[in-house]
This record gives C-alpha cells, sequence and structure tokens, in this order.
C-alpha cells in the first residue's frame, strides 16, 4: 500500500490534508473534533493582538463555485486565545497557530505567545484581502515580509509558514521575501465582490470579500507551480481542493502538504478522511508510494 | 439570496411583528432564514409559519432587527435559507411546547389541539401567541408579574405531569433551556431544545455558533437530549462575535 504521510519543515503529517485557517478554528472544540475526524492538522483561525468583532454581517455569499468571505479577522485577541489552543491540542494532531499585525515587534509578540500555548508551528497572515492595515497590506511590502520572517527566526524555536497573497502584481518577489519561512502556504482567497441586483447593492457589509472554492482552483495551481520552480521552496498548497484530484494536481505542482476549507460547506468534515481514501486509490493506481515522489513532477 | 414580497403586516406584541410572504420552498418546523437588510446587516430568524404563506416573528431588540421589523406589506423582504434541521413531527397523542422570549416563534408551526403551551416573557406586553392554544392548555409566566405566573418557564413546568406529554419542545435563552434539560434529565422525558447562539455564516463553516464542534446553524439547532449530554459547552460557555469565550 502506498503512504500518504508526509512533512512540511520537520513536522510529520499522517496524511497532507490540513484544515485551512479561517474556517471552523475558532472554537477549541470544533478543532479537536476535525483533528479526530481526519485533518492531519489545525491552522487556527488568524489572531491578532487586540480582541475584533469583525464586520458586521452579511459576511459570507454563497456561490454555485464557491464563497466570498468578508469575516473581518475576528478574534478573541492572542490573550484570550490560550483555552481554545489547550482544548484543539487534546486532539493529538499538529494544532499551528496563524497570526496577522502591522509590524514586526506585533508578529513576533503575537509568535511568541502563540509557541508559549504549545502550537507547532505558526502561520502568517500576510494575506487576508479585506482588513485596511493587515494581510495582505504587509504582504505586498517585500522588504517588510522578509523583516517579519528575519526577525521571527531569530526569536522563536518553531516553525514558521507564510501564507501569501495572490492579490498582488510579483508573487515571486515576496515569495523570495520569505524564503527564510519554512514553508510557503498559498493560496489566500482573491479578493471578489458579489452584487445582489434586487437590492441593488454589494451583498457583503465590507462590499470587497475574498472568494475561495472551487473557482480559484487552478489560480492557485499556477501559482504553486510559479513559485516552486522559480524559489524551490516548500509549498503548502490551498485553494479549491475538494477532490484527490485536485489535491494530486497541487501535488504535481510542487504542494509538499495542502488544506482545505471551503469545501467543508458542500461535503461536510467527512471530507478529510475521503479525500486521504481517494489519494491512496489514485496513488496505488498510477504506481506511487509516496507522496515526495508526486510532489513536483509536472514541473520538469 | 431570495426576496420575496410581503403580503401582511400584523403587530402580535410590543415592538413585535408577523411578517407573512409567499416563498416557494418547504419549510419545517424549526427552521431558520437569515434575512437581510441591504446596507443595514443580516441576522438569522425563524420561521413562525410554514405553511402557505410563510412568515417569520420578530421582536426589535436592536440595530439588526429594528429595519425588518420596520417593513410593511408590499415591500420586498430578503433573505436566505431556510437553513438548519427541524424538531420532529410530534405524534399522536398530547405534547408540550416551551417558549422563552421570542422562542415561541420557532415553536408556533407545531401548534395543533394536542399542544400544550407555556410562555414565558418578561411582561404581559411582551407575551404573543397565547391565543392560538387551547385556553386551557396554556400556561404564561412573567418576570413581573403582569400575567400569568410571576416567575419563568421552569416555575410553570414544575407544577404540570409531564407524564401525560409525548415529547417537549423547548426554545429559548440558554440558561432558562439549560434550566428545563436538568429539571427533565432524571424523568426519562423525550425533549428536543432549538439551541441559539451568537450565528454569522448560517451554513457550518464560520465557528461562531459550534457547540462541542457541532455548528448549530447546520447539524442543529434542534437537539435531543442526548445530544445535550454531550455538550459541556451547552449552558455553560459560548464564544462572543469575536470568538472570545464567555460564560453564559
Amino acid at each position: 500500500m502506498p503512504s500518504i504521510r508526509t512533512k512540511i519543515g520537520p513536522i510529520s503529517l499522517e496524511n497532507p490534508f490540513m484544515l485551512a485557517s479561517g474556517i471552523l478554528d475558532e472554537n477549541g472544540y470544533t478543532m479537536k473534533r476535525i483533528l479526530e475526524n481526519g485533518a492531519s492538522a489545525v491552522v487556527t483561525k488568524s489572531i491578532g493582538t487586540d480582541e475584533r468583532t469583525g464586520y458586521s454581517t452579511p459576511v459570507i455569499v454563497e456561490l454555485p463555485y464557491g464563497l466570498i468571505n468578508a469575516i473581518g479577522l475576528a478574534n478573541p485577541g492572542i490573550d484570550n486565545f490560550g483555552e481554545e489552543i489547550k482544548i484543539a491540542l487534546k486532539g493529538n494532531r499538529p494544532v499551528i497557530g496563524s497570526i496577522f499585525g502591522s509590524t514586526p515587534e506585533e508578529f513576533v509578540n503575537l509568535a511568541l505567545k502563540m509557541e508559549n500555548y504549545g502550537v507547532n508551528a505558526i502561520e502568517l497572515n500576510l494575506s487576508c484581502p479585506h482588513v485596511k492595515g493587515f494581510g495582505s497590506e504587509v504582504g505586498s511590502d517585500p522588504d517588510l515580509v522578509e523583516e517579519i520572517i528575519k526577525e521571527l527566526k531569530s526569536k522563536i524555536n518553531i516553525p514558521v509558514f507564510s501564507k501569501l497573497s495572490p492579490n498582488v502584481t510579483d508573487i515571486l518577489s515576496i515569495a523570495k521575501a520569505a524564503e527564510r519561512s519554512d514553508a510557503l502556504v498559498m493560496i489566500n482567497t482573491v479578493r471578489a465582490m458579489s452584487i445582489d441586483i434586487y437590492a441593488r447593492k454589494p451583498v457583503l457589509s465590507n462590499k470587497y470579500g475574498g472568494l475561495s472554492g472551487q473557482a480559484i482552483k487552478n489560480i492557485g495551481v499556477r501559482y504553486v507551480y510559479e513559485v516552486k520552480k522559480e524559489t524551490g521552496q516548500q509549498i503548502v498548497g490551498v485553494g479549491g481542493i475538494e477532490t484527490a484530484e485536485d489535491a494530486v494536481e497541487y501535488i504535481m505542482a510542487g504542494a509538499s502538504a495542502l488544506q482545505v476549507g471551503t469545501v467543508i460547506h458542500k461535503k461536510g468534515i467527512g471530507v478529510f478522511k475521503e479525500l486521504s481514501r481517494e489519494l491512496e486509490e489514485f496513488m496505488n493506481h498510477e504506481g506511487y508510494e509516496t507522496v515526495s515522489e508526486m510532489t513536483g513532477v509536472a514541473l520538469s | 439570496m431570495n426576496f420575496s414580497i410581503i403580503l401582511s403586516k400584523e403587530v402580535v406584541a410590543k415592538n413585535t411583528v408577523t411578517l407573512k410572504f409567499s416563498f416557494d420552498k418547504r419549510v419545517y418546523a424549526g427552521q431558520f432564514a437569515m434575512v437581510w437588510t441591504p446596507g443595514k446587516g443580516e441576522i438569522p430568524i425563524s420561521f413562525s409559519h410554514t405553511g402557505d404563506p410563510k412568515g417569520i416573528t420578530i421582536k426589535n431588540y436592536g440595530d439588526m432587527s429594528a429595519p425588518i421589523v420596520a417593513l410593511n406589506a408590499g415591500e420586498r423582504i430578503f433573505f436566505r435559507g431556510p437553513y438548519g434541521n427541524s424538531f420532529t413531527k410530534p405524534k399522536d397523542g398530547d405534547y408540550l411546547l416551551i417558549g422563552g422570549g421570542s422562542g415561541i416563534a420557532s415553536l408556533a408551526p407545531m401548534i395543533s389541539k394536542n399542544a400544550h403551551g407555556i410562555i414565558s416573557a418578561r411582561s404581559m406586553e411582551d407575551l404573543f401567541f397565547l391565543d392560538k392554544f387551547e385556553k386551557s392548555k396554556v400556561i404564561a409566566t412573567t418576570d413581573d408579574g403582569s400575567f400569568g405566573i410571576k416567575g419563568n418557564a421552569l416555575d410553570a413546568l414544575r407544577t404540570l405531569d409531564l407524564e401525560k406529554f409525548q415529547n417537549i419542545y423547548v426554545c429559548g435563552p440558554e440558561k432558562m433551556m439549560k434550566g428545563i434539560y436538568d429539571y427533565i434529565k432524571p424523568k426519562n422525558i423525550a425533549a428536543e431544545f432549538s439551541l441559539e447562539r451568537p450565528m454569522k455564516c448560517a451554513i457550518g463553516i464560520c465557528d461562531s455558533c459550534s457547540v462541542n464542534g457541532i455548528q448549530i446553524c447546520k447539524t442543529g439547532p434542534v437537539f435531543g437530549m442526548d445530544s445535550l449530554r454531550d455538550f459541556t459547552e451547552f449552558g455553560t460557555t459560548r464564544l462572543m462575535l469575536s470568538g472570545k469565550r464567555v460564560n453564559i
């Protein structure tokens, strides 16, 4: 039988399918349940220094091919998140703490607290497309990205992953600026909008949001391919993965591990076990023994 | 997003209205819609009428509900849904509906000649739907004693012989429901509770309304005694809109 185990930085994963940040990862009990139902790791909701309520509703638009969301970085603030991590860690698989900030000092402070809570790695949200002063506004400045990661790598002992935005002109310069990260996570949602034509207004209270799901898969695959080819960095592929075929596409483009989120809306959390089973079947059929054997095969 | 034209508006209690509209989809008792006022906000509201026409009954309790309560017949109501599971259809024989605050709205589609009711509210002017029950089968309670029993739903429940009910259906503030759950747990009676938590997406992905890993908006909002037994968060802690955990 093939092995679907994989590794990202120094972290071993039972399978390539982690829970992506922003979906079902605010309450510790939910993260624990998702780990118990087949996810190889969970990435928490992005946590900042201060408590934020986020945007008022509507925060989500359902589309036939994905979702547009503008939650607005709602989070309890780092000092109120320790208990949720503690509960999630009872799932006995890696918990990755996602953080957002606007300066290197803020990122360091957040990462140190996350490390102290016991997370296995940090994921930097350099890419939220809909909150001023954070996310992609930070992540589109290569010098700032480089400085944040340099500071973090000198001050914390756990791996650092950088989640990049597709909403930039030159992703390669950002990927290169983030090269000291243990892995790059690509892609975050694509900036988007939906207008209700009978109400004659944008649906989201924030007007703009981030598109996820099926609609963005091929954008994600292209970014992973391009960045892997140019940088050789370890990559976690994310964006629109719904089936093992989608997963294999990302892996062949260069991803060593994957994250899924929006598909849970369609298939529920049973999707983690389903993806693992289907991936194993594919590898068996195609004669692959390991995930690393498949990683980047489309690049050559 | 759907929209319908409001066919009628009826004031049923202080600051509380029933809006009726046509909607060509099956809706079951216990399900809810996310009702949107363009430019103002979106909130979950239970269907109080599931036949034809459909209806919602809503109290003005703030910025999100005020513009919905202000809608009039002939205007458009925007919503998505129906979402969530539903109450089990009552079997033959008597059953009890317990609604606290606006909770009776989501139980209203199940009112029949076999239905007994406990409706609790702050004050007489906040009570509604008492007249939908047979007079001898409904008890009202008010916090201030202005009508019915002075006290809460649990005080009324204690006066009843529960053995005669096939099922008990409860919807109201979580603290009230926890009190009722604790009271009937040792009695081994079938009961269903409609839970409510801060809700944002209503499609099971944002985690705002989760209880012990289960999303109220999707798997719920209706849960039986067995599910509630596993919910250590039920009646104890919940997350606020920011995700901060607070005691109930």
